[in-house]
């Protein structure tokens, strides 16, 4: 090997090696920082169990709980999946933008609207700890 | 500094292999969404949207026994009178319907429902508008001796027919390995449904559009007509499109309005006489046929079931540009007309009032006239680009040569 | 199925006055009838939860939920000799909800028993609901049974009189299945006292059949899938030898047996609720014997809702829920096992993937 080679290959080293001990780490956090961002998350989920119970998400008054009390029988952990009448394998927010249409006769939301994410947040949050069964009917 | 920027292009240059190994396969896999069917001799797949024909275990295909199948469908000795053979109402040249609002028959008696297309029957599950036959070969030997369409009293006069016919009895010997004498109706009606079981045509537009991914095989108005098809207008909900075939029907009953609307006070004088009539050993497939108001009450006719009033067979959209006029009764002559009565929440003339036993899947849609017509425009996509049998049998039939030669 | 067999006809005509569903009960024939001409039917809608939106405008599905059950029940043959409406007619209580109501059921070409729901109850206690249909509990006898209705929806006087501002914001708080703020359902002891007094006037050998909102069990506090008070209110039932309790609130299909009691939910003319145990947040507990209804399948407004009509034979009942888009079902009182049970599916492998809830 060359000494030019030696010599880059040395500096290399010396650069990661600089990037693990230095003071300017990867993404690091506290616990602090965990209870912030478990706070601002249920902040989220707090959103859409608003949406998820108020009369004006559609246009004609029913409300998503009117179906799902807590949102049961939505069945987060089984998305993507086909739905039969969708004629495709779609994910959560395609099932929830169906039902604002129909059931609730009202308008879809775009799949990064704030509203949808909350809506995704709570129903998510209250089926959590059961296990991911993507395509499941 | 030059060593950073060395370790920053390598990085880069990871990364970039990386994502365009991806895209590789991802292109791979669009490439062959599906491939159903084998392509006939010019190349194309004639049954590009469809699944696999289902064959039942007994009745299973042969080139001979389609071709005898298609002699008998077109035969117009099967009736009392010689004029009406089953291509009398499933014509080929109009896609195997008749163009008429309800079929007629012999001496010119009609019946109460318009002529389904054989096109694709083989996929449903039901036959008949209002499903009162599981399969082809049961649904085949109704009209033979229907009062209104064939017209005979028994089967006796089509199995003699075949007994003293001069190509039939050598026919039924190579097909079914059995002397005309022993020749009954079941073995009339296997041969027709092995016929009609070649009568499968995809490769519409749609289907080059949608499966193939060919953008430029719709026009926009019809990719617009797609996605109302899907979201606003609901109608995948019965005409069902799935990811790697559209049958473009789920094989159950609804009542979307039809025909109903105009008996709705007759209902319930009308089921209590039709169930005192079967209790009394009455016949479905005549009562409904030889009776309007009885025929409007659908699915209940079969089932006795109070939810299926007024309730019938979605249909099949495949190839509906060529079978006007529409619906189980012929009363929508247009597919715009179609689509304004779905638009109106099932009725036909806006603020009717709805039947009681309207399906639950039929609203008003608030669609704008444009809409409408961008659903026209898809529905002409749904049209074969072939649908001669000889592109669907699995070998090419002299009968089948014969038509090609005659057209 | 076109014709009815040579049987079939004979059966029917010995069934007398039972109406029939799309399949004939064959296995009523296992029941011994005593006296034939005591067998009746009744039919049986509920929770329509018309909900208003301005105007004339009302949701559009549980209206046709509505409209279609008083259409069919209307076709029973024979005619039913009455018609139960299980409660929650109006979603919040209002005036024009109740009127739109009655208006939808005067179609009916029978007589109508009303149940209070607590949809119809929470925004004036029922007055407007009094003047409309009658008491909010009482007792008559039918052909040797004796029927009871209860208002099982009352809750503590507390939540009631006290807690909220205004009468709308309490029936808002109640109106929601799942809102933490509401409060467990009751008899209460003003009906108990008159539900004792009116029961020591009958032979412990009459049918008895209870008509009431709320389950009389206590199957899921955090939906009210609850009666506070059940243990009391079975304990007055307890004595007599044929009781069977129908009860509505829970939008699905549910039938249990406890001692001598057989409990029979019916079903919702507006929407399905999801069986308790498919929350996965809390402990409750279904019905042992229940084979759960078909999951609803949400594209079709009318799926997994329905009406029923309830055929009284020798005492017992059996209920004939007529369900659109899914599977009729029948439950059926088994006198050799002494609890419902369904004609088609109640052994384990008989059922069949829809009747899994999770």
């Amino acid at each position: 090997m060359s000494n030019y080679h030696q010599k880059s290959i040395a500096y290399c080293f010396g650069l990661m090696a600089f990037a693990v001990t230095g003071s300017s780490r990867a993404d690091e956090f506290t616990d602090a920082d965990l209870q912030r961002y478990q706070q601002q998350f249920m902040a989220t989920v707090a959103e859409g169990r608003e949406l998820w119970i108020s009369p004006k998400l559609g246009s004609n008054g029913v409300a998503c709980a009117q179906c799902h009390p807590n949102a049961a029988n939505t069945h987060p952990e089984t998305y993507p999946k086909f739905q039969k009448q969708l004629g495709k394998v779609v994910p959560l927010w395609e099932m929830i933008n169906w039902c604002l249409r129909n059931p609730l006769e009202g308008q879809p939301l775009a799949a990064d609207d704030p509203k949808m994410t909350a809506l995704q947040a709570y129903v998510t949050y209250e089926r959590r700890g059961v296990k991911l069964e993507p395509g499941k009917h | 500094m030059r060593y950073i920027v060395l370790l920053v292009l390598g990085m880069t240059a990871f990364f970039t292999h990386a994502q365009s190994v991806n895209k590789q396969s991802s292109e791979i896999a669009t490439a062959n969404p599906q491939s159903n069917g084998t392509a006939n001799q010019s190349g194309e797949n004639n049954l590009l949207g469809l699944p696999s024909v289902p064959i039942p275990a007994n009745n299973p295909q042969t080139p001979a026994k389609i071709e005898l199948g298609d002699k008998l469908f077109h035969d117009k000795r099967f009736s009392v009178d010689g004029t009406v053979s089953c291509a009398k109402c499933h014509d080929d040249k109009l896609a195997f319907t008749d163009g008429m609002a309800v079929s007629v028959g012999h001496n010119g008696l009609t019946g109460t429902r318009n002529a389904p297309t054989v096109l694709n029957a083989a996929f449903n599950q039901f036959q008949f508008w209002d499903g009162r036959e599981p399969d082809l070969e049961g649904q085949s030997k109704q009209p033979l001796i229907n009062p209104v369409e064939h017209g005979l009293a028994k089967y006796e006069p089509i199995l003699k027919i075949i007994r003293t016919d001069s190509y039939y009895p050598a026919a039924f010997q190579s097909v079914f390995g059995i002397s005309s004498e022993k020749v009954t109706i079941d073995h009339v009606a296997k041969a027709i449904a092995s016929f009609e079981r070649t009568l499968v045509s995809g490769d519409s537009p749609f289907d080059r559009y949608y499966f193939k991914g060919q953008s430029d095989a719709m026009t926009d108005a019809q990719i617009r007509g797609l996605n109302l098809f899907v979201n606003q207008g609901r109608c995948v909900s019965c005409h069902i499109i799935e990811k790697d075939q559209a049958l473009f029907t789920d094989g159950r009953f609804h009542n979307i309005g039809i025909g109903i609307n105009q008996i709705q006070q007759d209902i319930p004088r009308l089921t209590k006489a039709f169930l005192e009539a079967k209790n009394k050993g009455g016949n479905v497939d005549v009562m409904v046929l030889s009776d309007k108001k009885s025929s409007e009450l659908g699915r209940f006719a079969v089932t006795d079931e109070l939810s299926q009033i007024g309730a019938f067979k979605t249909p099949t959209l495949r190839n509906v540009e060529l079978t006007a006029p529409y619906m189980h009764d012929g009363s929508l002559l247009t597919l715009k007309d179609v689509m304004i009565h779905y638009n109106n929440g099932g009725v036909t003339k806006s603020g009717d009032r709805v039947n009681d036993f309207l399906s639950g899947g039929i609203r008003p849609l608030n669609l704008t006239d444009a809409q409408l017509e961008d659903l026209v425009a898809f529905m002409k996509a749904l049209t074969s680009s072939k649908f001669s049998p000889k592109d669907a049998s699995p070998a090419p039939t002299q009968a089948a040569n014969r038509k090609r030669n005659s057209l | 199925m076109n014709t009815l067999n040579n049987s079939r006809r004979n059966f029917m005509k010995n069934v007398g006055a039972l109406a029939l569903g799309s399949t004939l009960p064959f296995s009523l024939v296992e029941l011994a009838f005593a006296e034939s001409d005591q067998n009746f039917t009744f039919a049986y809608i509920s929770d329509a939860h018309l909900q208003h939106i301005k105007g004339t405008r009302f949701v559009r599905t549980w209206d046709r939920g509505l409209i279609r059950a008083v259409a069919e029940t209307n076709l029973l043959t024979p005619k039913p000799d009455f018609v139960i409406f299980g409660g929650d007619l109006a979603q919040l209580g209002s005036k024009a909800e109740l009127d739109h109501g009655t208006e939808i059921l005067s179609a009916l070409n029978t007589k109508v028993h009303h149940v209070m729901g607590e949809h119809d109850y929470y925004l004036d206690l029922g007055e407007y609901w009094e003047k409309l249909f009658g008491p909010q509990y009482y007792s008559f006898d039918h052909k040797g049974v004796h029927f009871i209705i209860l208002n099982s929806i009352r809750t503590y006087d507390d939540w009631t009189f006290k807690r909220w501002p205004t009468s709308e914001q309490r029936m808002l708080e109640m109106a929601g299945l799942d809102n933490p703020n509401g409060s467990p359902f009751m008899v209460g002891e003003e009906q108990r006292k008159w539900l004792k007094s009116d029961l020591a006037k009958i032979n412990k050998n009459t049918p008895v059949v209870v008509f009431s909102h709320s389950p009389l069990q206590k199957i899921y506090k955090g939906w009210n899938f609850w009666t506070e008070d059940a243990e009391q209110i079975q304990a007055l039932l307890k004595p007599f030898k044929k009781v069977s309790v129908i009860y509505g609130h829970v939008h699905q299909i549910q039938y249990n047996q406890i001692g001598n009691i057989s409990f029979n939910s019916v079903m919702a003319t507006a929407w399905p609720w999801p069986y308790p145990q498919s929350y996965a947040q809390a402990e409750q507990y279904l019905p042992k014997l229940t084979v759960p209804m078909n999951r609803a399948d949400p594209f079709f407004d009318r799926d997994a809702t329905g009406w029923q009509f309830i055929n009284l034979a020798n005492g017992r009942v059996d209920l004939n829920y007529t369900l659109y888009n899914n599977a009729n079902r029948i439950v059926r009182y088994n006198t050799k096992k002494k609890r419902p049970e369904d004609s088609a599916y109640q052994g384990e492998d008989a059922r069949i993937p829809p009747q899994t809830h999770y």
